[in-house]
Protein backbone atom coordinates (compact mmCIF):
# COMPACT_ATOMS: atom_id res chain seq x y z
CA UNK A 1 0.00 0.00 0.00
CA UNK A 2 2.93 2.22 0.87
CA UNK A 3 3.91 2.50 -2.73
CA UNK A 4 0.72 3.46 -3.98
CA UNK A 5 1.82 7.00 -2.81
CA UNK A 6 4.85 6.82 -4.75
CA UNK A 7 3.10 5.35 -7.79
CA UNK A 8 0.52 8.21 -7.39
CA UNK A 9 3.79 10.93 -6.90
CA UNK A 10 5.51 9.59 -9.71
CA UNK A 11 2.37 9.78 -12.33
CA UNK A 12 1.40 13.21 -11.66
CA UNK A 13 5.08 13.98 -11.95
CA UNK A 14 4.87 12.71 -15.54
CA UNK A 15 8.28 11.14 -17.26
CA UNK A 16 12.06 11.46 -15.89
CA UNK A 17 13.20 10.66 -18.76
CA UNK A 18 14.47 13.45 -21.41
CA UNK A 19 13.14 13.19 -25.25
CA UNK A 20 16.73 13.66 -26.38
CA UNK A 21 17.38 13.08 -29.00
CA UNK A 22 14.67 15.28 -30.25
CA UNK A 23 15.44 18.19 -27.26
CA UNK A 24 18.71 18.61 -25.72
CA UNK A 25 19.92 16.85 -23.02
CA UNK A 26 21.57 18.22 -19.66
CA UNK A 27 25.16 18.10 -19.58
CA UNK A 28 27.07 19.16 -16.65
CA UNK A 29 29.85 21.90 -16.76
CA UNK A 30 32.82 19.35 -15.81
CA UNK A 31 31.93 16.64 -18.09
CA UNK A 32 35.02 14.83 -19.24
CA UNK A 33 34.20 14.96 -23.03
CA UNK A 34 36.26 15.52 -26.11
CA UNK A 35 39.41 16.22 -25.99
CA UNK A 36 40.86 19.84 -27.30
CA UNK A 37 44.24 20.58 -28.09
CA UNK A 38 45.98 24.21 -27.90
CA UNK A 39 49.11 23.97 -29.95
CA UNK A 40 50.79 27.10 -29.22
CA UNK A 41 50.40 25.82 -25.77
CA UNK A 42 52.27 22.63 -26.05
CA UNK A 43 55.61 22.52 -24.65
CA UNK A 44 55.94 19.24 -26.28
CA UNK A 45 56.81 17.19 -23.45
CA UNK A 46 55.10 14.27 -23.96
CA UNK A 47 53.41 13.73 -20.61
CA UNK A 48 50.34 13.11 -22.39
CA UNK A 49 51.42 10.28 -24.54
CA UNK A 50 53.15 8.70 -21.30
CA UNK A 51 49.78 8.29 -19.57
CA UNK A 52 47.38 8.18 -21.92
CA UNK A 53 45.92 4.71 -21.03
CA UNK A 54 44.03 4.07 -24.17
CA UNK A 55 47.59 4.48 -26.28
CA UNK A 56 45.26 7.52 -28.05
CA UNK A 57 48.01 9.92 -28.22
CA UNK A 58 50.90 9.53 -30.40
CA UNK A 59 53.91 11.99 -30.73
CA UNK A 60 55.85 11.49 -34.38
CA UNK A 61 58.95 13.64 -35.60
CA UNK A 62 58.05 14.79 -39.30
CA UNK A 63 60.32 16.95 -41.89
CA UNK A 64 57.94 20.16 -40.82
CA UNK A 65 58.14 18.85 -37.05
CA UNK A 66 57.10 17.16 -34.13
CA UNK A 67 53.57 16.02 -34.71
CA UNK A 68 51.01 15.83 -32.38
CA UNK A 69 48.44 12.96 -32.85
CA UNK A 70 45.36 11.91 -30.70
CA UNK A 71 42.34 9.70 -31.88
CA UNK A 72 39.47 10.46 -30.30
CA UNK A 73 37.92 6.71 -31.28
CA UNK A 74 40.61 5.15 -29.31
CA UNK A 75 39.97 8.14 -26.43
CA UNK A 76 38.56 6.76 -22.59
CA UNK A 77 38.15 10.11 -21.80
CA UNK A 78 40.09 9.38 -18.57
CA UNK A 79 41.62 13.05 -18.34
CA UNK A 80 44.94 11.90 -16.94
CA UNK A 81 46.66 13.95 -20.15
CA UNK A 82 44.86 17.33 -18.83
CA UNK A 83 46.06 16.70 -15.01
CA UNK A 84 49.28 15.90 -16.23
CA UNK A 85 49.72 18.81 -18.59
CA UNK A 86 52.14 21.36 -17.76
CA UNK A 87 50.23 24.32 -19.39
CA UNK A 88 46.97 22.81 -20.07
CA UNK A 89 47.29 22.75 -23.65
CA UNK A 90 45.50 19.58 -23.71
CA UNK A 91 41.94 19.79 -22.20
CA UNK A 92 38.88 17.96 -21.89
CA UNK A 93 35.52 19.95 -23.48
CA UNK A 94 31.59 19.17 -22.20
CA UNK A 95 31.09 17.88 -25.70
CA UNK A 96 29.66 14.17 -25.75
CA UNK A 97 28.26 14.11 -29.26
CA UNK A 98 30.99 11.70 -30.79
CA UNK A 99 28.66 9.62 -33.35
CA UNK A 100 29.53 9.98 -36.88
CA UNK A 101 29.20 7.75 -39.80
CA UNK A 102 32.28 4.73 -40.36
CA UNK A 103 32.90 6.89 -43.38
CA UNK A 104 34.38 9.77 -41.26
CA UNK A 105 36.47 7.60 -38.67
CA UNK A 106 40.21 8.68 -39.85
CA UNK A 107 38.64 12.28 -39.55
CA UNK A 108 37.83 12.10 -35.93
CA UNK A 109 41.69 12.75 -34.96
CA UNK A 110 43.78 15.87 -34.06
CA UNK A 111 47.06 16.34 -36.37
CA UNK A 112 49.04 19.16 -35.19
CA UNK A 113 52.47 20.05 -35.42
CA UNK A 114 54.84 22.08 -33.73
CA UNK A 115 56.95 23.20 -36.65
CA UNK A 116 60.86 23.51 -36.39
CA UNK A 117 62.69 27.07 -36.35
CA UNK A 118 66.24 28.69 -36.10
CA UNK A 119 67.20 29.62 -32.81
CA UNK A 120 67.02 33.29 -32.70
CA UNK A 121 70.47 33.40 -30.85
CA UNK A 122 72.66 30.78 -31.85
CA UNK A 123 70.95 30.05 -35.51
CA UNK A 124 70.27 26.40 -34.18
CA UNK A 125 67.34 24.10 -35.88
CA UNK A 126 64.73 23.77 -32.84
CA UNK A 127 61.06 23.08 -32.55
CA UNK A 128 58.78 26.42 -31.86
CA UNK A 129 57.27 24.81 -28.25
CA UNK A 130 56.06 26.60 -25.79
CA UNK A 131 58.03 26.34 -22.57
CA UNK A 132 57.58 24.25 -19.72
CA UNK A 133 56.02 26.76 -17.18
CA UNK A 134 56.59 23.79 -13.89
CA UNK A 135 58.71 25.89 -11.16
CA UNK A 136 58.86 29.44 -12.96
CA UNK A 137 58.66 32.09 -10.66
CA UNK A 138 57.66 34.58 -10.99
CA UNK A 139 55.37 33.26 -14.23
CA UNK A 140 56.47 33.69 -17.98
CA UNK A 141 54.72 36.28 -19.73
CA UNK A 142 53.36 36.16 -22.65
CA UNK A 143 56.06 37.99 -24.38
CA UNK A 144 58.35 35.88 -22.75
CA UNK A 145 56.69 32.46 -24.13
CA UNK A 146 57.18 33.72 -27.38
CA UNK A 147 60.70 34.65 -27.23
CA UNK A 148 61.29 31.69 -25.66
CA UNK A 149 59.39 29.99 -28.53
CA UNK A 150 62.37 31.26 -30.55
CA UNK A 151 65.14 29.85 -28.79
CA UNK A 152 66.90 26.17 -28.59
CA UNK A 153 67.05 24.11 -25.35
CA UNK A 154 70.86 25.52 -24.96
CA UNK A 155 69.99 29.26 -25.21
CA UNK A 156 66.56 28.57 -23.34
CA UNK A 157 68.45 27.42 -20.48
CA UNK A 158 70.69 30.65 -20.23
CA UNK A 159 67.90 32.78 -20.89
CA UNK A 160 66.46 31.21 -17.78
CA UNK A 161 69.67 31.74 -15.67
CA UNK A 162 69.56 35.34 -16.51
CA UNK A 163 65.80 35.58 -15.21
CA UNK A 164 67.54 34.33 -12.14
CA UNK A 165 63.98 31.60 -11.94
CA UNK A 166 65.26 28.29 -10.76
CA UNK A 167 63.51 25.83 -12.70
CA UNK B 1 9.72 -36.81 -8.60
CA UNK B 2 12.53 -36.93 -11.28
CA UNK B 3 16.24 -35.41 -11.02
CA UNK B 4 17.46 -33.02 -13.32
CA UNK B 5 20.33 -30.92 -14.46
CA UNK B 6 19.54 -27.55 -16.02
CA UNK B 7 22.27 -24.94 -17.02
CA UNK B 8 21.38 -21.11 -15.44
CA UNK B 9 23.74 -19.00 -17.57
CA UNK B 10 26.41 -17.88 -19.25
CA UNK B 11 23.68 -16.00 -20.44
CA UNK B 12 20.04 -15.57 -18.12
CA UNK B 13 17.20 -12.92 -18.00
CA UNK B 14 18.05 -12.64 -14.58
CA UNK B 15 21.85 -12.53 -14.46
CA UNK B 16 23.61 -9.70 -14.88
CA UNK B 17 26.53 -11.03 -15.77
CA UNK B 18 27.90 -14.00 -17.53
CA UNK B 19 28.01 -16.85 -14.91
CA UNK B 20 27.05 -20.54 -15.78
CA UNK B 21 25.82 -22.42 -12.77
CA UNK B 22 25.23 -26.25 -13.60
CA UNK B 23 22.15 -26.86 -10.99
CA UNK B 24 21.06 -30.85 -10.02
CA UNK B 25 17.60 -30.28 -9.32
CA UNK B 26 15.01 -32.48 -7.35
CA UNK B 27 11.58 -31.39 -8.42
CA UNK B 28 11.36 -27.82 -7.88
CA UNK B 29 14.76 -27.98 -5.27
CA UNK B 30 18.09 -27.13 -5.91
CA UNK B 31 20.29 -30.58 -5.23
CA UNK B 32 23.41 -29.00 -6.10
CA UNK B 33 25.18 -26.67 -7.72
CA UNK B 34 28.34 -26.43 -9.94
CA UNK B 35 30.00 -22.84 -10.27
CA UNK B 36 31.94 -22.49 -13.39
CA UNK B 37 33.97 -18.98 -13.87
CA UNK B 38 35.85 -18.17 -16.57
CA UNK B 39 33.51 -16.14 -19.17
CA UNK B 40 34.66 -12.64 -19.13
CA UNK B 41 38.18 -12.72 -18.50
CA UNK B 42 40.36 -10.16 -20.42
CA UNK B 43 44.02 -10.96 -19.36
CA UNK B 44 43.96 -7.43 -17.27
CA UNK B 45 46.05 -8.54 -14.70
CA UNK B 46 48.13 -9.29 -17.57
CA UNK B 47 47.79 -6.46 -19.06
CA UNK B 48 48.16 -3.93 -16.16
CA UNK B 49 52.27 -5.37 -16.47
CA UNK B 50 52.12 -4.11 -20.08
CA UNK B 51 51.36 -0.22 -19.34
CA UNK B 52 53.41 2.39 -16.46
CA UNK B 53 51.94 2.56 -13.28
CA UNK B 54 50.08 5.94 -14.05
CA UNK B 55 48.29 4.07 -17.26
CA UNK B 56 47.58 1.73 -14.72
CA UNK B 57 45.02 3.96 -12.46
CA UNK B 58 43.00 4.03 -15.68
CA UNK B 59 43.08 0.63 -16.39
CA UNK B 60 42.45 -0.65 -13.16
CA UNK B 61 39.34 1.96 -12.84
CA UNK B 62 38.11 -0.35 -16.19
CA UNK B 63 37.95 -3.28 -14.24
CA UNK B 64 34.66 -3.17 -13.11
CA UNK B 65 32.42 -0.15 -13.30
CA UNK B 66 30.19 -0.29 -9.96
CA UNK B 67 33.76 -0.65 -8.10
CA UNK B 68 35.61 1.51 -10.11
CA UNK B 69 36.62 3.88 -7.05
CA UNK B 70 37.76 1.26 -5.42
CA UNK B 71 40.01 -0.29 -7.28
CA UNK B 72 42.06 2.62 -8.49
CA UNK B 73 42.45 3.94 -4.92
CA UNK B 74 43.67 0.35 -3.40
CA UNK B 75 46.26 0.53 -6.40
CA UNK B 76 47.10 4.05 -5.71
CA UNK B 77 47.64 3.15 -2.06
CA UNK B 78 49.55 0.21 -2.88
CA UNK B 79 52.17 2.58 -4.60
CA UNK B 80 52.13 5.63 -2.54
CA UNK B 81 53.36 2.99 0.21
CA UNK B 82 56.29 2.01 -2.48
CA UNK B 83 56.62 5.25 -3.19
CA UNK B 84 56.72 6.69 0.52
CA UNK B 85 54.12 9.46 -0.87
CA UNK B 86 51.93 11.24 1.72
CA UNK B 87 48.88 12.33 0.56
CA UNK B 88 47.46 15.59 1.54
CA UNK B 89 44.75 15.82 4.55
CA UNK B 90 42.33 17.29 1.88
CA UNK B 91 42.66 14.78 -0.69
CA UNK B 92 41.85 11.56 1.75
CA UNK B 93 38.74 13.50 2.55
CA UNK B 94 38.16 13.62 -1.20
CA UNK B 95 38.53 10.06 -1.39
CA UNK B 96 35.95 9.15 1.13
CA UNK B 97 33.54 11.35 -0.56
CA UNK B 98 34.42 9.89 -3.96
CA UNK B 99 34.06 6.26 -2.41
CA UNK B 100 30.91 7.17 -0.05
CA UNK B 101 29.56 8.38 -3.08
CA UNK B 102 30.03 4.91 -4.98
CA UNK B 103 29.03 3.37 -2.29
CA UNK B 104 25.50 5.26 -2.87
CA UNK B 105 24.94 4.20 -6.46
CA UNK B 106 25.90 0.95 -6.38
CA UNK B 107 24.22 -0.41 -3.30
CA UNK B 108 20.84 1.20 -4.59
CA UNK B 109 21.43 -0.65 -8.35
CA UNK B 110 21.66 -4.12 -6.44
CA UNK B 111 18.55 -3.39 -4.48
CA UNK B 112 16.80 -2.13 -7.41
CA UNK B 113 17.73 -5.33 -9.44
CA UNK B 114 16.45 -7.30 -6.35
CA UNK B 115 12.77 -5.62 -6.77
CA UNK B 116 13.55 -6.09 -10.25
CA UNK B 117 13.95 -10.08 -9.69
CA UNK B 118 10.97 -9.90 -7.24
CA UNK B 119 8.74 -8.52 -10.51
CA UNK B 120 8.43 -5.44 -8.53
CA UNK B 121 9.11 -3.67 -12.00
CA UNK B 122 7.73 -0.49 -10.32
CA UNK B 123 10.13 -0.26 -7.85
CA UNK B 124 12.97 -1.13 -9.35
CA UNK B 125 12.13 2.12 -11.92
CA UNK B 126 11.95 4.08 -8.49
CA UNK B 127 14.97 3.14 -6.97
CA UNK B 128 16.95 3.27 -10.14
CA UNK B 129 15.20 6.89 -10.21
CA UNK B 130 17.03 7.73 -7.20
CA UNK B 131 19.89 6.23 -7.95
CA UNK B 132 20.13 8.08 -11.14
CA UNK B 133 20.49 11.44 -8.68
CA UNK B 134 23.64 9.93 -7.87
CA UNK B 135 24.60 9.01 -10.74
CA UNK B 136 23.81 12.91 -12.08
CA UNK B 137 25.68 13.91 -8.55
CA UNK B 138 29.22 11.68 -10.15
CA UNK B 139 28.91 13.12 -13.20
CA UNK B 140 28.81 17.16 -11.99
CA UNK B 141 31.03 16.61 -9.32
CA UNK B 142 33.84 13.85 -11.16
CA UNK B 143 32.90 14.21 -15.10
CA UNK B 144 31.54 10.58 -15.58
CA UNK B 145 28.62 8.65 -14.68
CA UNK B 146 30.83 5.35 -13.82
CA UNK B 147 34.50 6.18 -14.46
CA UNK B 148 34.87 9.16 -12.05
CA UNK B 149 38.67 9.69 -11.94
CA UNK B 150 38.51 10.89 -8.89
CA UNK B 151 41.61 9.04 -7.93
CA UNK B 152 45.43 10.06 -8.91
CA UNK B 153 49.06 8.61 -7.84
CA UNK B 154 49.50 11.01 -5.17
CA UNK B 155 45.98 12.60 -4.18
CA UNK B 156 42.65 12.98 -6.07
CA UNK B 157 42.04 14.59 -9.41
CA UNK B 158 39.27 16.44 -8.33
CA UNK B 159 38.48 19.73 -6.02
CA UNK B 160 35.21 20.02 -4.59
CA UNK B 161 34.35 24.62 -4.18
CA UNK B 162 31.30 25.96 -1.76
CA UNK B 163 29.13 25.61 -4.89
CA UNK B 164 29.56 22.44 -5.48
CA UNK B 165 29.44 21.22 -1.90
CA UNK B 166 25.67 23.34 -2.30
CA UNK B 167 24.71 21.24 -5.24
CA UNK B 168 26.12 17.99 -3.35
CA UNK B 169 24.45 18.90 -0.48
CA UNK B 170 21.30 20.00 -1.83
CA UNK B 171 21.24 16.29 -4.22
CA UNK B 172 21.84 14.14 -0.82
CA UNK B 173 19.16 16.29 1.21
CA UNK B 174 16.70 14.69 -1.84
CA UNK B 175 18.09 11.26 -1.93
CA UNK B 176 17.91 10.82 1.78
CA UNK B 177 14.01 11.84 1.73
CA UNK B 178 13.80 9.17 -0.95
CA UNK B 179 15.93 6.55 0.99
CA UNK B 180 13.61 6.77 4.11
CA UNK B 181 10.87 5.71 1.78
CA UNK B 182 12.21 3.14 -0.38
CA UNK B 183 13.86 1.57 3.17
CA UNK B 184 10.17 1.72 4.59
CA UNK B 185 8.59 -0.87 1.74
CA UNK B 186 11.52 -2.91 1.96
CA UNK B 187 10.91 -3.33 5.45
CA UNK B 188 6.96 -3.99 5.22
CA UNK B 189 5.93 -4.68 1.19
CA UNK B 190 4.36 -8.10 0.80
CA UNK B 191 6.16 -9.14 -2.50
CA UNK B 192 9.36 -7.80 -1.32
CA UNK B 193 9.41 -9.62 2.27
CA UNK B 194 7.96 -12.95 0.77
CA UNK B 195 10.63 -13.33 -2.05
CA UNK B 196 13.46 -12.65 0.51
CA UNK B 197 12.98 -13.42 3.94
CA UNK B 198 14.15 -16.51 5.01
CA UNK B 199 15.20 -17.24 1.38
CA UNK B 200 19.21 -18.11 0.24
CA UNK B 201 20.39 -18.21 4.15
CA UNK B 202 23.85 -18.07 5.26
CA UNK B 203 24.64 -18.87 8.78
CA UNK B 204 26.82 -16.88 10.76
CA UNK B 205 29.57 -20.01 11.19
CA UNK B 206 29.36 -20.50 7.18
CA UNK B 207 29.91 -17.37 6.37
CA UNK B 208 32.42 -17.16 8.65
CA UNK B 209 33.80 -20.81 6.67
CA UNK B 210 33.76 -18.97 3.45
CA UNK B 211 35.53 -16.62 4.17
CA UNK B 212 32.57 -14.10 3.16
CA UNK B 213 33.05 -10.17 3.34
CA UNK B 214 30.83 -7.06 2.64
CA UNK B 215 27.53 -6.48 3.12
CA UNK B 216 27.03 -10.37 2.78
CA UNK B 217 29.11 -10.84 6.04
CA UNK B 218 27.43 -8.12 7.50
CA UNK B 219 24.36 -9.56 7.18
CA UNK B 220 25.16 -12.78 8.73
CA UNK B 221 26.20 -11.21 11.74
CA UNK B 222 29.82 -10.46 10.90
CA UNK B 223 31.06 -6.95 12.33
CA UNK B 224 33.87 -6.56 9.53
CA UNK B 225 34.44 -3.62 7.90
CA UNK B 226 37.79 -2.33 6.49
CA UNK B 227 36.95 1.50 7.04
CA UNK B 228 36.88 0.50 10.55
CA UNK B 229 39.44 -2.72 11.02
CA UNK B 230 42.09 -0.54 9.05
CA UNK B 231 41.31 2.81 8.45
CA UNK B 232 42.57 4.10 5.09
CA UNK B 233 41.64 7.90 3.38
CA UNK B 234 40.14 10.08 6.01
CA UNK B 235 38.26 7.14 7.54
CA UNK B 236 39.81 7.38 10.86
CA UNK B 237 38.72 10.69 11.51
CA UNK B 238 35.31 10.08 10.41
CA UNK B 239 32.07 7.82 12.60
CA UNK B 240 32.14 4.85 10.78
CA UNK B 241 28.80 2.89 12.07
CA UNK B 242 28.68 -0.59 11.08
CA UNK B 243 25.65 -2.47 9.90
CA UNK B 244 24.69 -5.63 10.73
CA UNK B 245 21.88 -8.29 10.83
CA UNK B 246 21.87 -12.08 12.40
CA UNK B 247 19.58 -14.02 10.01
CA UNK B 248 21.99 -14.03 7.02
CA UNK B 249 18.79 -13.74 4.42
CA UNK B 250 18.56 -12.12 0.94
CA UNK B 251 16.26 -9.75 3.27
CA UNK B 252 19.08 -8.92 5.36
CA UNK B 253 21.65 -8.49 3.04
CA UNK B 254 19.46 -5.63 1.04
CA UNK B 255 18.34 -3.99 4.42
CA UNK B 256 22.56 -3.86 5.35
CA UNK B 257 22.39 -1.99 1.76
CA UNK B 258 20.06 -0.11 2.11
CA UNK B 259 21.23 0.95 5.82
CA UNK B 260 25.07 1.36 4.31
CA UNK B 261 23.47 3.21 1.71
CA UNK B 262 22.32 5.72 4.22
CA UNK B 263 24.79 5.67 6.66
CA UNK B 264 27.22 7.15 3.22
CA UNK B 265 24.93 9.82 2.68
CA UNK B 266 26.00 10.94 6.77
CA UNK B 267 29.65 10.16 5.97
CA UNK B 268 29.16 12.49 3.00
CA UNK B 269 28.30 14.79 5.13
CA UNK B 270 30.99 14.24 8.24
CA UNK B 271 33.88 14.55 5.63
CA UNK B 272 32.47 18.15 4.00
CA UNK B 273 31.65 19.76 7.14
CA UNK B 274 35.62 18.82 8.08
CA UNK B 275 37.24 19.13 4.71
CA UNK B 276 40.25 21.02 5.27
CA UNK B 277 41.94 23.33 2.94
CA UNK B 278 45.43 22.76 1.06
CA UNK B 279 46.46 20.32 -2.01
CA UNK B 280 44.82 18.32 -3.31
CA UNK B 281 47.76 16.24 -4.49
CA UNK B 282 51.31 15.37 -2.50
CA UNK B 283 53.23 16.64 -6.17
CA UNK B 284 52.29 18.51 -8.93
CA UNK B 285 54.22 16.40 -11.14
CA UNK B 286 54.37 12.65 -11.59
CA UNK B 287 55.96 11.33 -8.69
CA UNK B 288 59.30 8.71 -9.17
CA UNK B 289 58.04 5.22 -8.16
CA UNK B 290 61.10 3.37 -6.49
CA UNK B 291 61.53 -0.51 -7.23
CA UNK B 292 59.10 -2.21 -4.13
CA UNK B 293 56.42 -4.04 -3.20
CA UNK B 294 53.17 -3.38 -1.28
CA UNK B 295 49.72 -4.29 -0.23
CA UNK B 296 46.97 -2.57 0.58
CA UNK B 297 42.81 -2.68 0.61
CA UNK B 298 39.96 -0.47 1.10
CA UNK B 299 36.30 -1.12 1.75
CA UNK B 300 34.32 -1.52 -1.90
CA UNK B 301 30.51 -1.52 -2.08
CA UNK B 302 31.23 -5.32 -2.51
CA UNK B 303 33.30 -5.66 0.68
CA UNK B 304 37.24 -6.14 1.13
CA UNK B 305 39.12 -5.36 -2.28
CA UNK B 306 43.29 -6.42 -1.59
CA UNK B 307 45.83 -5.10 -3.79
CA UNK B 308 49.49 -6.63 -4.32
CA UNK B 309 51.45 -4.40 -6.86
CA UNK B 310 55.38 -5.06 -7.40
CA UNK B 311 57.86 -2.66 -9.41
CA UNK B 312 61.08 -3.32 -10.43
CA UNK B 313 63.41 -0.63 -12.41
CA UNK B 314 61.19 -0.58 -15.51
CA UNK B 315 58.07 1.97 -15.19
CA UNK B 316 55.60 -0.93 -15.73
CA UNK B 317 55.06 -2.63 -12.49
CA UNK B 318 56.38 -6.59 -12.45
CA UNK B 319 53.38 -8.07 -10.81
CA UNK B 320 49.53 -6.53 -10.29
CA UNK B 321 47.32 -8.63 -8.20
CA UNK B 322 44.00 -8.44 -6.66
CA UNK B 323 41.76 -9.80 -4.52
CA UNK B 324 37.94 -8.53 -4.94
CA UNK B 325 35.47 -9.30 -2.91
CA UNK B 326 33.10 -11.10 -4.86
CA UNK B 327 35.48 -13.88 -5.23
CA UNK B 328 35.23 -14.79 -1.45
CA UNK B 329 31.29 -14.58 -1.81
CA UNK B 330 30.69 -16.52 -4.76
CA UNK B 331 31.79 -19.49 -3.46
CA UNK B 332 29.20 -18.98 -0.36
CA UNK B 333 26.92 -19.37 -3.06
CA UNK B 334 26.80 -23.43 -2.99
CA UNK B 335 25.48 -22.59 0.47
CA UNK B 336 22.88 -20.41 -0.07
CA UNK B 337 21.54 -22.24 -3.14
CA UNK B 338 20.99 -25.48 -1.30
CA UNK B 339 17.40 -26.97 -0.66
CA UNK B 340 16.53 -23.80 -2.39
CA UNK B 341 13.54 -23.32 -5.16
CA UNK B 342 14.47 -22.77 -8.74
CA UNK B 343 12.77 -19.81 -9.19
CA UNK B 344 15.20 -17.90 -6.44
CA UNK B 345 17.70 -18.60 -7.70
CA UNK B 346 18.52 -15.55 -9.34
CA UNK B 347 17.66 -13.72 -6.32
CA UNK B 348 20.02 -15.51 -4.55
CA UNK B 349 22.89 -15.02 -6.74
CA UNK B 350 21.60 -11.34 -7.28
CA UNK B 351 21.96 -11.04 -3.30
CA UNK B 352 26.02 -11.17 -3.23
CA UNK B 353 26.16 -8.33 -5.01
CA UNK B 354 28.22 -11.03 -7.66
CA UNK B 355 30.61 -8.80 -9.93
CA UNK B 356 32.09 -10.99 -12.12
CA UNK B 357 33.82 -8.41 -14.32
CA UNK B 358 36.22 -7.91 -10.90
CA UNK B 359 36.73 -11.67 -10.20
CA UNK B 360 37.47 -12.73 -13.86
CA UNK B 361 39.31 -9.82 -14.84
Amino acid sequence: MKFFKIFARNLIQGPSTIAFPFAPAWTPERLRGRIVFDLAGCTGCRACEQVCAGGAIRFDKTPQGLRFMMWHNTCVFCGLCTFYCPTKAITQSDDWHMAHAAAHKFEMAIREVIPYTTCSVCGLKTLASAPNPVGVVPPFSAEEIEQHRQLCAGCRKKAMAERGATS
Amino acid sequence: MSNFTIPVGPLHVALEEPMYFRVDVHGETVANVDIHAGHVHRGIEYLATKRNIFQNVVLTERICSLCSNSHPQAYSMAIEKIAGIVVPERAEYLRAIADEVKRVASHLFNVAILAHLVGFESLFMHVMEIRERMQDVKESLFGNRMDIGANTIGGVRYDIDAERIGYLEQQLAWIENALIEVVALYRSNGSILGRTRGIGVLSHADALECGTVGPVARASGIRYDVRVKAPYAAYDRLEVPVHTLPDGDVWSRAMVRLAEAQTAIDLIRQCVRDLPDGPTTATTERPSIPAGEAIAKCEAPRGELIYYVRVGESPKPERVKWRVPSFMNWDALRIMLRQAKIADIAIIVNSIDPCISCTER
